[in-house]
Order: structure tokens, then C-alpha cells, then sequence
């Protein structure tokens, strides 16, 4: 019969254009073994999603299939009565793990709907153990409690795992994995990589794993096939493609691949200028929000637990940490969009809780901050020309000089005239993020505090503004302060760099020291969640947590990181480890990696 | 358990407090207007003095925190207070004509006894036909929004909302009752006079109901999820019912809380016009009358039915959705 030798997938030729004629898919070729796992690599835009939803038969409006054939088992994945047949068989895990199942419904009861919906016959608490016995073996910490909590409860990387779950409960023969690790922190995409890696072994499915990261793709992948433009450019073994890429755009996707550990020596902190711009000594901030299953209760969010360090003048200095670790709320204690409860903040060697508002105001000229979000941060319905203008007119800038000071900025940061009077909608991303930057550089600031300022960006035009960053620094001898989980980019700008973890510190070092020499056991399992093709000094399966970092209400006593520390020592949950200095420059606080008191 | 608990004891705090304000405000605007109520009971012929110290027996010239206090005091102890106007027996006391003491008139609580029921026969008759033209239409519409049914969907609103209440139910009054004579309305004497005013609100509430639950199935329908749940196998059915529904729910909902308020005024004229013997005629009476007491107790029962209402969709929303925090 022809369905027991046909192969699981097979796409042939597909075509799927636009209303106007323009492909999004152009002949694709491709064969998905019964067993195995290909890997297609792909940069945004390449046509990956929609590859990935023609694999279940979905074409959402308004693209239409114009040519060739895709087909399950044999079977024309076209027909909607095919479609209805084979998606029990197919699971797919999509990128947005966050609006991947119904808001108003427990997961776990979500997960079990659908397993009752393609597997007929399952009764409700059959399937409830199943998704429990699920949700556990995919390590989602106490599981028959999670099953019954609704989506907004779940963490990113949690939820993640709850799709990987309702992909796989009804035991599919083929997994569909869209860009499944983007939008995760580098360590719970690691966590991810590495228990797909274990379900392949148990699972007898077949998997096609769809991103734009070389090195998960070649740890992951039998084989490789890269799209680019809608089209198939390049097949291969992952290794062979990591190592000797042919067509252009596998090239560009390997050399973009962050180099750690090879490559350029790390930036290293000017040793001439030790004039402390910022410093920060012991600031704490503690939120306070309701408890809804107590009487008037409150509970107490720790998000920053006196933090200290200092920015050094024309330095740039790394602040990294996994989200949720206190990162955002530090920038807006320093920026003092909010005052901290305890602790100082000098800039400049002065203390900016004495400062009178006069003072303060006269500061905030010298000390930008600039957001992660491109969208929300302008004004709408301001002329880019007017927002950029307008932080002079605040400060008191006479009108001839406010026009042309805006234009300086604009060219400086490469926007034309023209873009004088546009409206924000319609301007890209990276365009959006230089009106930002533009906003900062007309007040001629000495200190700009980078929030993810690049996170949002596509690679290629964060490659362009670290450069436009390193210019301006050049020319106006600015301080960066950039705040990132994105350790590649941290390691080819930042001269020092401090990692924070559950709001504190546990290591501050110079880059060299971080990234050959880290002092905490954090940092490397950081390190080692990095994707790069780099050969790593740590091994994942040394030193990669579980887990995520624990809730920053009620800590529990001792270091907070002993939870998921695999060195863990008695002393450790006793006591709380302050920083020490393991060499000049190099700051850890840890028990383990201390001498002996 | 502790959630409810907390829940029902904040709102119902907010609520009082809602309440307490809204009646002060209402006691205080009736005293400022002008108009002397003991002047309206007395009539044009009785003599200064007499009209003076009428309004010094009731109360009238103490300041009006001091009458607020008194006023409160007593609807504590369920007492809503006497009408000036309106008789025991049901008939009218205008000035003058009425020489009774004011012993004999009908108490406030009495007369919202005899009106209150009425009018939420009306209000709930008027919801379900509201329903029965909304649900519908706004769950097709928005199920194939951007087509031409949705595009009808608003037409149809359109032309509902454009419709002035009071000469659909005069002109549904003329037709309807007195050329055709298939449905009674002007007064009550039976249920059946019920249903000219019913359809007369629900054609006035509708539209809204129709446009809300539109859009918001139609932005359930865009989510990711509900795309997701057809390819992960769920059948239309299902997702429609279990997903569409009710995240779509929870906005509805909420309009209607607010539309209680809109239904409350449109109760007023609709039941003026058919001369329906509910709450909306007798504020409209006791409004033209001065009849404080009326006026106060009216405005006082419609805080309270809003304040519920709220709390209840407020409650039954974060059972639908448990991401709200109210």
C-alpha cells in the first residue's frame, strides 16, 4: 500500500504566494524522515513560519498554495478531511508560547481537552494522570498542582514546556517545532534544546525543528536544510554547514553566531580614567503587592537587595541576569525614575537623594536612559522632529538653537532631514530606536543607560548601532551602562561586567575575567547556556541548571542561588556570601569558589 | 473561599459608600432646586404664614446636612419616608383640593412596593428580548466579521440607535394597540401590556449589545490560541463554544453593567409614555410634584440595583477570566 512506504512528510515543490504574486514559499523540496530530526535554518523573514504551518495543512489568509504538493503519509495535507484525519498524528510547538493556549482555562485542563478531543475513548481523569505524568517528565516542578493553574501563572520557559506537552500527549509521529526557543532566555533555551534532544531518543517522532540559531541547530539536527527568500539554498550534514557554509546567507547565518571564546580579544577596561561616574552603594527596593488569598495581606517582592558598583568614566559596563532578576527595576533606580528604600546613588560624586530638584533636573541632562521597547517609547502623534526636540525645550534650549542641535543629532545618528516631520508609525524598529537615541544625544548626556535598547532589533541593525555606540563614544567620550541578558553582546562591547541574580550581584569582574575566568557558579552555567559554536569550557551537562530562578517573595535564608547551585555546600544555605575580590577587579560572592575563612 | 469572602466584603464596602454618596448628592440638588414643596402640597391660596410653618413642621428649613442625617437615620430603620403628594388610597393629593393631614399619605415604601415589581418585570422582559435580538446577530456578525453580514449587523445597530424612543413607542402604541389591537399597552392590566414597552427598550439597548459582542468575538476569533486549538484538533464546535465564548464574555459582560444605568433611563420615558405603573412614572410624578421623600427614595433603590449588578458582573467575570483583579 502506498502509505506504508511513503515518507512521513513530504513537501514537493510548494508554492505559496501572496495576493500580488510574490512567493513566500518557492518550490520547496523537502522529506521528513519517520525518524529523525531535520533541522531548516533560516534568518527572520525567511518564509519559516509559514513553512512550518503548511507542515499541518494551515495556510492563514491571505497566502495561498500556488504550486507542488504537501502531503502526510501520503495523504494531500490540502483537503480539509485529511487535515481533520492527520493533526492528531502531528504536533506543533509555536513560537509564542505565550498566546498558545486560552487565558481563562487551567493548562493542564487545556492539555487534557485536547488529548480527549483526538484521542476518543480517554476518560477525564485517564487523561488528567497522563498530562500530570507529562507535565512531570518534562520537569515542571510540582506538576498536579501546576495542571490546575491557568496560563498567566506559568513562566515563559514553564509555559514552553506546557506546549511541548500538549504536542506531545497523544504520542504524535511528527513534531513540529516553529522557532520554539526565540523568545527564551538563554538558559531555559537551553533547558529546551536539551529536553528535546531526550524526547527524540524516547520518542519514536519524527521532528522538524525550525530556527535561526546555528548552534542549536547543529546540536539537535541529522540533517540541515537552509531557507532563505522562500527558498531551499543549502542541504547538509549540521556540522558541515556550521564548519564550511557555501551559499551567502548560511555564511552570513554562521559568522552572525556569537564567538565567545574565539575570535577577538575581550574589551578591556581603560586603566588611564578611574574617575567613578556613577557609583552605586547598597541599594535595596522592595515592592509590596496584594495577596489575594489573605485579608488585607501583602507580600513583599524583593527586586533589588543592595546592589553596589561603580560605573567608571568612558567605561562600558555590563549589567546581565536572566529575566526577572531585578535588571529593569536597578535602571529605574538608577535613572531615579523611582527612589531606592535604602542605599545611595552618586553620580558624578554626588549623592542624588541630597540633591535639590534644581540639582536633579540639571543632572538628568547628563544621564539618558534609553528602553527595550521601540513602539511604546515615542510619542505617536509627535513629528520625530518635535520628540527629539522637545527634551531641549524642556531644559530651557532657545528655538534657533533646539533646530539645529536636532539636526546634528539626526545626522549623527543617521536619520535624513526628511524624517524631520514624519509621524513614528511606519518608521521600522531600528529607525524608532535611533529617534530614541537621537532624544538622548541632543542634551549632550556623559551617561546612557541602555535597557535592552537592542533586544528588539534584528541582528543586522544591532550590529549597526553598537557600531553607531562605539562612534559616538569615540566622539563625545560617553559612559555606557548597557543592561542585557544577551551575554555575545556583552562580551564584544562591555569592558566590565557585573552579573545579577535574584536582585544581587554575584559577580563583577572585567569581560576577561567573566567569560575565562567566572567566579560563580551562575555565571557558567550562564556560559554555558550561550548558543555559539564556540568548543565551551564549561559542558552543559556540568553545570546547566534546572529549573528557574525561585520567586523573589520569601527568599529563603543563605545564598539564594543553593537551590539550583550543583556545588552546593552546608555553609551555603546557612549563610549569605558576600562579595569578595578573588583578584583586583574580580568580585564573586560565593562559598565555594572562596578561601576558606 | 477567602477570595469571595474578601471580594464580596470590599465591594459591598465600595458600594455603601457609592450609595451614601449618590443619595446625599441627589438629597442636596432636590433642596437647591428651586420650587418649595410646602408651597406644591399647600396650593396658590394658603397664606405665607401657613406655607411657613408647613415647612418648619416637616423639616424643610433645617439645614441640609441636619435633614440628610434625620433623612438617613430613618431609612436605617426602613423607613424611606412619606409622600407629599401622593394618598393612601392611590389617588392624588394636589394642592389644595387634599385637605388630609400628612399622616394620610402614602408611605415612600409602600409606593415603591407597588412599582418596583412592576418595573423589573419590564427591565428583565426588555433584557431577554434584547438577547434574543443581540445574541444572535452580534455572534453571526462576528463570526464572519468583515462580511457582509457583519456589515448588515451595523447597519441594522445604526438604524436602532437612530430610532428616538419615545416615537417608537407612540408609534407603536398607535399601530400596534389602537389600528391593529394584536398587543394592549397604555397602563396595566395584565401581563400582556408588558410587551409593547418591553421591545420599546430592547430596541434601544440592542444595538450595543450587538456591536460589543462583535467585535469582541471577533477579536477572540483572531487569537493565536483559537487558530492553535483547530491544529491541535480541537473541533469548531468546541472551540467556539469553550474558547470563543467565553473570552469573549467577559467585555459583554461588562457593558451591561454599565448599560443597567442606561437601562434605568430609558425605563423612565417608556413607561411615562405607556402610562406603565412602575418606578419611571412614578419618578417622573414625583419629579413634576417636588415630592422629595419619592425622589429620594427612587434615586436610592437605583444606586443600590447598580451597585449589585456591578458587583454581581464584576464577580461572575473573574470566574470567567482569573486574570482580572477587582
Amino acid at each position: 500500500m502506498l502509505h506504508e512506504t511513503a515518507p512521513l512528510l513530504r513537501l514537493e515543490g510548494l508554492s505559496i504566494s501572496r495576493p500580488d504574486g510574490s512567493a513566500v514559499l518557492d518550490g520547496i523540496d523537502l522529506t521528513v524522515p519517520a525518524d529523525g530530526v531535520l533541522g531548516i535554518l533560516g534568518e527572520s523573514g525567511a518564509g519559516k513560519t509559514t513553512l512550518a504551518k503548511v507542515m499541518v495543512g494551515w495556510v492563514s489568509d491571505p497566502l495561498r498554495i500556488t504550486g507542488g504538493s504537501v502531503r502526510f503519509r501520503g495523504e494531500d495535507l490540502r483537503s480539509s478531511d485529511v487535515q481533520r484525519k492527520v493533526r492528531p498524528r502531528i504536533g506543533f510547538i509555536g513560537a509564542d508560547p505565550g498566546n498558545a493556549f486560552d487565558p481563562t482555562l487551567p493548562v493542564g485542563v487545556q492539555i487534557a481537552e485536547k488529548l480527549l478531543a483526538v484521542a476518543p475513548g480517554t476518560d477525564m481523569a485517564e487523561a488528567k494522570k497522563r498530562v500530570i505524568a507529562l507535565l512531570d517528565a518534562v520537569r515542571i516542578p510540582s506538576a498536579a498542582r501546576r495542571f490546575a493553574e491557568f496560563p498567566g501563572q506559568y513562566s515563559g520557559g514553564m509555559l514552553q514546556r506546557a506546549v511541548i506537552v500538549d504536542a506531545l500527549i497523544n504520542e504524535p509521529d511528527l513534531l513540529i517545532c516553529d522557532n520554539i526557543i526565540q523568545p527564551l532566555d538563554v538558559t531555559v533555551a537551553a533547558q529546551i534544546v536539551r529536553l528535546l534532544k531526550e524526547l527524540r531518543a524516547r520518542t519514536n517522532a519524527g521532528i522538524v525543528f525550525i530556527t535561526t540559531s546555528v548552534p542549536s541547530v547543529a546540536e539537535i539536527a541529522d540533517e540541515v536544510a537552509v531557507l532563505a527568500a522562500g527558498r531551499i539554498v543549502e542541504r547538509g550534514l549540521p556540522m558541515a554547514i556550521a564548519r564550511s557554509p557555501q551559499h551567502a546567507v548560511t555564511q552570513e547565518l554562521v559568522a552572525r553566531t556569537p564567538r565567545i571564546w574565539t575570535g577577538e580579544p575581550a574589551p578591556e577596561p581603560s586603566t588611564a580614567e578611574v574617575t567613578p561616574i556613577l557609583q552605586v552603594s547598597d541599594i535595596t527596593k522592595t515592592y509590596s503587592v496584594k495577596d489575594r488569598s489573605r485579608f488585607f495581606g501583602k507580600q513583599n517582592v524583593q527586586a533589588v537587595r543592595g546592589v553596589s558598583f561603580d560605573v567608571f568614566q568612558g567605561d562600558n559596563f555590563g549589567l546581565v541576569g536572566e529575566s526577572g532578576c531585578g535588571k529593569s527595576t536597578l535602571s529605574r533606580l538608577l535613572s531615579w525614575v523611582e527612589e531606592p528604600d535604602s542605599g545611595a546613588i552618586l553620580f558624578e560624586g554626588k549623592n542624588i537623594a541630597e540633591m535639590t530638584g534644581r540639582e536633579r533636573f540639571a543632572m538628568r541632562r547628563g544621564f539618558q536612559l534609553l528602553l527595550q521597547d521601540p513602539y511604546n517609547c515615542l510619542p505617536p502623534h509627535l513629528p520625530v522632529g518635535r520628540t527629539i526636540s522637545s527634551s531641549l525645550t524642556i531644559h530651557g534650549v532657545g528655538r534657533k538653537e533646539t533646530a539645529e542641535r536636532v539636526r546634528a543629532a539626526m545626522a549623527e545618528v543617521g536619520l535624513s532631514p526628511d524624517d524631520l516631520h514624519r509621524l513614528p508609525i511606519g518608521m521600522s524598529a531600528g529607525q524608532r530606536q535611533r529617534v530614541n537615541i537621537a532624544r538622548a544625544l541632543v542634551l549632550e548626556p556623559k551617561l546612557l543607560i541602555l535597557d535592552e535598547t537592542l533586544s528588539a532589533l534584528d541582528p543586522v541593525e544591532q550590529g549597526r548601532l553598537l557600531n553607531l555606540f562605539e562612534r559616538l563614544q569615540a566622539k563625545h567620550g560617553l559612559t555606557y551602562l548597557f543592561i542585557s541578558h544577551d551575554l555575545a553582546m556583552v562580551r564584544r562591547v562591555c569592558t566590565r561586567i557585573a552579573v545579577m541574580y535574584l536582585g544581587k550581584m554575584v559577580e563583577i569582574a572585567d569581560t576577561g575575567g567573566v567569560f575565562y575566568d567566572p567566579g560563580h557558579p551562575y555565571t557558567k552555567a550562564l556560559l554555558s547556556a550561550v548558543p555559539t559554536l564556540d568548543e565551551r569550557p564549561y559542558r552543559t551537562e556540568d553545570v546547566l541548571l534546572d529549573g528557574e530562578p525561585p520567586s523573589p517573595i520569601d527568599l529563603p535564608p543563605g545564598c539564594s542561588f543553593t537551590a539550583r547551585c550543583p556545588e552546593a555546600m552546608t555553609t551555603c544555605r546557612m549563610k549569605e556570601p558576600a562579595l569578595w575580590s578573588r583578584q583586583p577587579g574580580r568580585l564573586a560572592a560565593c562559598h565555594v569558589t572562596a578561601p576558606a575563612p | 473561599m477567602a477570595f469571595l469572602a474578601t471580594f464580596l466584603i470590599r465591594r459591598l464596602a465600595q458600594g455603601v459608600l457609592i450609595v451614601l454618596i449618590v443619595s446625599f448628592a441627589i438629597f442636596t440638588a432636590l433642596r437647591l432646586v428651586p420650587g418649595d414643596p410646602a408651597r406644591l402640597i399647600l396650593g396658590p391660596m394658603a397664606s405665607d404664614a401657613v406655607v411657613e410653618q408647613t415647612a418648619r413642621e416637616m423639616g424643610l428649613r433645617d439645614p441640609i446636612p441636619v435633614q440628610y442625617v434625620h433623612w438617613l437615620g430613618q431609612v436605617l430603620q426602613g423607613n424611606l419616608g412619606t409622600s407629599f403628594i401622593k394618598a393612601k388610597s392611590g389617588g392624588e393629593a394636589a394642592g389644595g383640593r387634599d385637605t388630609s393631614a400628612l399622616g394620610d399619605k402614602a408611605t415612600v415604601v409602600a409606593l415603591l412596593e407597588q412599582s418596583l415589581p412592576m418595573t423589573l418585570q419590564l427591565a428583565a422582559l426588555a433584557l431577554v428580548f434584547a438577547f434574543l435580538i443581540s445574541v444572535p446577530i452580534g455572534i453571526v456578525a462576528g463570526m464572519n466579521s468583515g462580511g457582509w453580514f457583519d456589515r448588515f449587523a451595523v447597519y441594522l445597530g445604526s438604524a436602532f440607535v437612530s430610532i428616538p424612543n419615545f416615537w417608537l413607542a407612540i408609534v407603536l402604541a398607535l399601530v400596534v394597540t389602537a389600528e391593529l389591537q394584536w398587543i394592549p399597552s397604555i397602563g396595566y392590566q395584565g401581563f400582556s401590556y408588558t410587551i409593547l414597552p418591553a421591545f420599546v427598550i430592547a430596541i434601544e439597548m440592542s444595538p450595543i449589545f450587538m456591536r460589543s459582542l462583535t467585535s469582541s468575538i471577533a477579536s477572540a476569533k483572531q487569537r493565536n490560541f483559537v487558530a492553535l486549538a483547530d491544529v491541535r484538533g480541537l473541533s469548531k464546535r468546541r472551540i467556539f463554544l469553550r474558547h470563543i465564548l467565553r473570552n469573549a464574555a467577559v467585555p459583554v459582560l461588562n457593558i451591561f453593567g454599565v448599560q443597567i444605568g442606561a437601562m434605568l433611563g430609558g425605563v423612565l420615558i417608556v413607561e411615562y409614555i405607556f402610562n406603565y405603573p412602575g418606578i419611571g412614572l412614578l419618578t417622573v410624578q414625583a419629579v413634576l410634584e417636588r415630592d422629595f421623600p419619592v425622589i429620594q427614595g427612587v434615586a436610592l433603590i437605583s444606586a443600590c440595583i447598580f451597585v449589585v449588578i456591578n458587583i454581581l458582573v464584576d464577580l461572575i467575570s473573574t470566574k470567567i477570566d482569573p486574570r482580572l483583579d477587582f
